[in-house]
């Protein structure tokens, strides 16, 4: 099963216990608007250039005959500076497997393990299905909550430690400002409950839209006494939109 | 901190305490011996010191007098170079003295053991004590002139009388001239003041903590104008933790007190370093990486398991070996008996492999043949470079003398020679370029490297991304390039081997830089690695600036691969982490955590930066609001906005490639 990847960082410190290694699969059903992961939403690869420290030097536009730049009309093998990426890369389940096992003796010394993060990897449940049964640690799953019932269930069945987040209570809101209503988040939460496994339930705070008395009022008795984390807005969220050729929707 | 304690440490971050200070002219007569103008110059210089105690300070002596004159014209030093090999300025520096044996002896019994310059050296001393003692009367401090009634002429007993008596000599050798005076095992010799004070109820935890805090401060009164090459390279290392003589844990209430008083004072003296192993506890790791949050730059952790097996492998005995300490940045020295000289000279394997490339790459049929001619050429380096240090000469140092336990002017029990080794990842990276594009894909020819190269990538420009990203480098834990690394430091110690030095000792190979990392990389143009001319290698022992790595995991991997019981001269590891890791404690315990993962995979050194590039964005426009901010530069911390530019950038340039 192949699937798709953006990115794969080692030792990431807030997605789960222990040291962990995340991969982050690409595309996601929803658009918050604060995502801070904007190269995540598409399923597709992207041509993603780092402009801040772009030259101008106008090497990456010359023609060039890699099968791999055809499609973006820009050589990502030119740029002196290396700033010209394709995000997204296919591989497959068992490979990606191997790979992340090379420091299980790291992670299995620090208590920690493989977090699958995204985008929202349900969104390629199969690929993830298959990626865990072939890691042999401690597995956690990074998700919005958005997907089908019998998906998710089939998959938090299968990870150790699940993240889930509740990122609005109210089901307009929730459309207005992430794309879909909440329903199927909600329904998921109450599995995730009766599932008797690990979790925790996370709220990114975006100022003026999450971190509202009200909404967090909401989704606090929503939660109940479970496990609920309140994630600091981060300044840097907005970074990578302009190298996707993307346009950042909170000021 | 206590309020009077905070109100100290205030007056002397706002450096009130330099309006004290004043210049000393000195002549020296042509015809006065070396040692005769430094017993001199130290007694007038005794002699101008004004005594000052400042309010609420607990230990007393401070700096008035600003500037030590030379004691040789310029030349005079010109004729002794014609005759002698001087290793930096003149003094032996980087000596690790025996504070224990003068503390707790006082300086009357250590009078009767002297030459006649060491009586002089130490009657000076003692009357600059007295005078401190009237002014303390004078000002109605009558626990300070306590004090100095009895020490340091006699033994210390108490915790403070101990932290004062330190406090004196370790002053009174910077006064002598002598530069990167470490502080050693400081918790393994404090301890048992502390530890005898406790049990006979003399004092408290918390008030022995506020003495060591206002302890603390005082490496920070006067070393703005200790020499080093930047402010803050003064060689104050403080070495905490680790196994004794006898193989016994030392980490005490004393380590963990200075961890945490490091941590309040967020102060760049003294440096830490905190000595670990497979089976130190973790939460020694925790303290530690608590210490690390504050973003100093320290502890920088060393190995013990690696460490000890590696300076036994050197002939150091296993008692010595066991009571290593860290000169002023990483270099492992022996406390009280070793003369070692251990940063002399530094090998560039860029430089290595530039030459090679340009004289031989051409002739070579063959990767491993062209690797032979490596090692030659490594080899051959290493002869030049101990080749030119003959004759070594130091200025003599009669109160330093009386500190170690060896006479240093003869040498030591040892009088080994440390060479750093530069730009590792640069070489290593440089040579998989060569063996993959030349040999195996014969992609590139030999000219065409070597055009490319010499024209800094004007020419073949295609190759630049493709060598400088495309191109698997040290730091991904890739064997194959990992593995150029291990040849190169297996060849380094291989040249040094079987080597005798001038003063009989050994030569030991290493993985530090020093400033070595700006100098090599502007002696060669660009490198095969696609590194451009003018950019510099990596401190230390680390990855190539503008390599792309995988993260910490697959650094520790690579780093810990090559056999660092050879290579032992020290030389860190360098984790960069922005600040905002560390949210909690839990992310503490993860760092910590990961140390140990470090340590315990076989890893020689290691220091790791919290960095925070957005203040270190602001302090260069307003420097007047990032006093505090302290960075690391190669093997000690400064605070940013006193550097110069160059080191700004640099510091700021590490943090393009940390996302
Ligand atoms: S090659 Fe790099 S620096 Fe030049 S225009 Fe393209 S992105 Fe900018
Ligand atoms: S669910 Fe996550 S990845 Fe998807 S749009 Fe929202 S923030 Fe981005």
């Amino acid at each position: 099963m192949t699937g798709t990847i953006f990115d794969i960082k080692e030792f990431s410190l807030h997605d789960g216990p222990g040291a962990r290694t995340t991969v982050f699969l690409k595309g996601c059903p929803l658009r918050c608007r604060w995502c801070h992961n904007p190269e995540g939403l598409k399923r597709e690869e992207q041509l993603m250039v780092k402009t801040a420290r772009c030259k101008s030097c106008g090497r990456c536009f010359m023609p060039c005959e890699h099968p791999e730049c055809q499609l973006f009309k820009r050589c990502i093998h030119a740029c002196p500076e290396g700033l010209v990426e394709i995000s997204g890369k296919k591989i497959e389940a068992k490979e990606l497997a191997g790979i992340l096992m090379r420091n299980a003796d790291i992670l299995n010394f620090n208590n920690g393990g493989i977090t699958i993060s995204g985008g929202e990897p349900l969104m390629q449940w199969e690929f993830v299905e298959e990626l865990i049964e072939s890691l042999d640690c401690h597995t956690a799953i990074e998700t919005s909550g958005y997907a089908e019932k019998d998906i998710f269930k089939r998959i938090i069945d299968k990870v150790d430690y699940i993240l889930m987040d509740i990122k609005l209570a109210d089901r307009e809101e929730h459309k207005k400002y992430t794309g879909v209503y909440n329903d199927r988040i909600l329904e998921n939460f109450e599995y995730l409950k009766s599932s008797g496994k690990e979790y925790i339930i996370r709220t990114p705070l975006i100022p003026g839209i999450t971190d509202t008395e009200d909404n967090l009022k909401q989704i606090g008795e929503i939660v109940g006494d479970n496990p609920w984390e309140k994630l600091k807005y981060n300044k840097m969220a907005g970074l990578k939109y302009p190298m996707l050729g993307m346009e950042y929707m909170i000021k | 901190m206590k309020a009077e304690t905070k109100q100290l440490y205030d007056y002397i971050l706002n450096k009130e305490h330099h309006k004290f200070r004043k210049e000393i002219e000195l002549e020296f007569d042509k015809n006065m011996s070396p040692i005769e103008r430094m017993i001199y110059r130290f007694e007038e210089i005794c002699k101008a010191e004004t005594p000052v105690i400042l309010k609420g300070e607990e230990i007393a002596f401070i700096r008035t007098i600003k500037n030590i004159p030379d004691i040789f014209t310029e030349q005079e030093w010109e004729e002794i170079k014609e005759k002698h090999y001087i290793h930096e300025l003149g003094y032996m520096s980087n000596l690790s003295p025996n504070y224990e044996r003068v503390i707790a002896n006082g300086l009357l019994k250590e009078r009767e053991n002297a030459d006649e310059y060491g009586i002089r050296v130490i009657d000076a001393i003692l009357d600059l004590v007295k005078r401190y003692k009237e002014e303390a009367e004078r000002q109605g401090r009558y626990d300070v002139a306590g004090i100095l009634e009895k020490i340091p002429a006699y033994g210390a007993v108490t915790f403070r009388e101990a932290l004062q008596s330190f406090r004196i000599i370790h002053y009174s050798l910077w006064l002598e001239g002598n530069y990167h005076n470490t502080i050693g095992r400081f918790d393994k010799y404090i301890y048992p003041y502390l530890k005898a004070d406790l049990e006979n109820g003399r004092i408290t935890e918390d008030e022995a903590y506020d003495l060591l805090v206002d302890f603390f401060l005082s490496f920070n009164k006067d070393s703005d104008t200790y020499v080093g090459v930047q402010q803050g390279d003064n060689g104050q290392s403080m070495v905490l933790g680790g196994i004794d003589e006898n193989g016994q844990e030392v980490f005490n209430l004393v380590s963990k007190m200075c961890l945490k008083a490091s941590e309040e004072l967020k102060m760049i003296d003294p440096k830490i370093n905190l000595r670990v192993c497979k089976n130190t506890p973790l939460e020694v790791y925790e303290l530690g990486s608590r210490l690390t949050k504050a973003g100093l730059g320290f502890p920088q952790y060393s190995n013990d398991d690696v460490v000890i097996e590696g300076l036994k492998k050197l002939g150091y005995t296993e008692q010595d070996a066991r009571d290593y300490v860290v000169a002023a940045c990483w270099e492992f020295i022996i406390p009280k008996v070793g003369a070692d000289v251990a940063n002399i000279g530094a090998l560039s394997f860029p430089r290595v492999i530039d030459r090679v490339m340009h004289r031989d790459l051409k002739a070579c049929t063959s990767f491993e043949k062209f690797t032979d001619c490596i090692k030659t050429e490594i080899k051959k380096s290493c002869d030049e470079i101990c080749d030119n240090i003959k004759e070594l000469w130091f200025v003599p140092s009669p109160f330093m003398n009386i500190c170690m336990d060896c006479d240093i002017y003869d040498g030591g029990k040892y009088n080994n020679f440390g060479i750093h080794g530069s730009g590792v990842a640069t070489a290593a990276d440089s040579l998989e370029v060569i063996k993959k594009y030349v040999f195996e894909e014969q992609s590139v020819t030999a000219d065409e490297l070597i055009e490319a190269v010499d024209s800094d990538f004007e020419k073949h420009s295609e190759l630049l991304p493709k060598f400088r990203f495309e191109t698997p480098k040290m730091g991904n834990d890739i064997d194959e390039v990992d593995e150029l690394a291990v040849k190169l430091l297996d060849w380094f110690a291989d040249g040094l081997e079987g080597k005798k030095n001038c003063r009989g000792g050994i030569y030991r190979a290493g993985t530090g830089t020093a400033m070595y990392y700006l100098w090599h990389a502007n002696e060669i143009g660009a490198s095969p690695d696609g590194r451009r001319k003018g950019e510099p290698f990596g401190t230390n022992f680390s990855a190539s600036l503008f390599a792309k790595i995988n993260g910490p995991f697959s650094v520790i991997k690579s780093f810990t691969k090559p056999h660092f019981e050879r290579a032992i001269n020290g030389g860190p590891l360098t984790l960069e982490f922005h600040n905002s890791m560390f949210l909690d404690n839990d992310c503490v315990l993860k760092v910590a955590m990961l140390v140990k993962t470090f340590i315990g995979m076989g890893g020689h050194q290691l220091q790791l930066n919290a960095v925070n590039m957005e203040a270190m964005k602001d302090a260069q426009i307003h420097p007047e609001n990032h006093r505090q901010l302290v960075v690391r530069i190669w093997g000690w911390s400064a605070y940013f906005v006193e550097l110069d530019k160059e080191y700004q950038d640099h510091v700021m340039k590490r943090q393009e490639y940390v996302v």
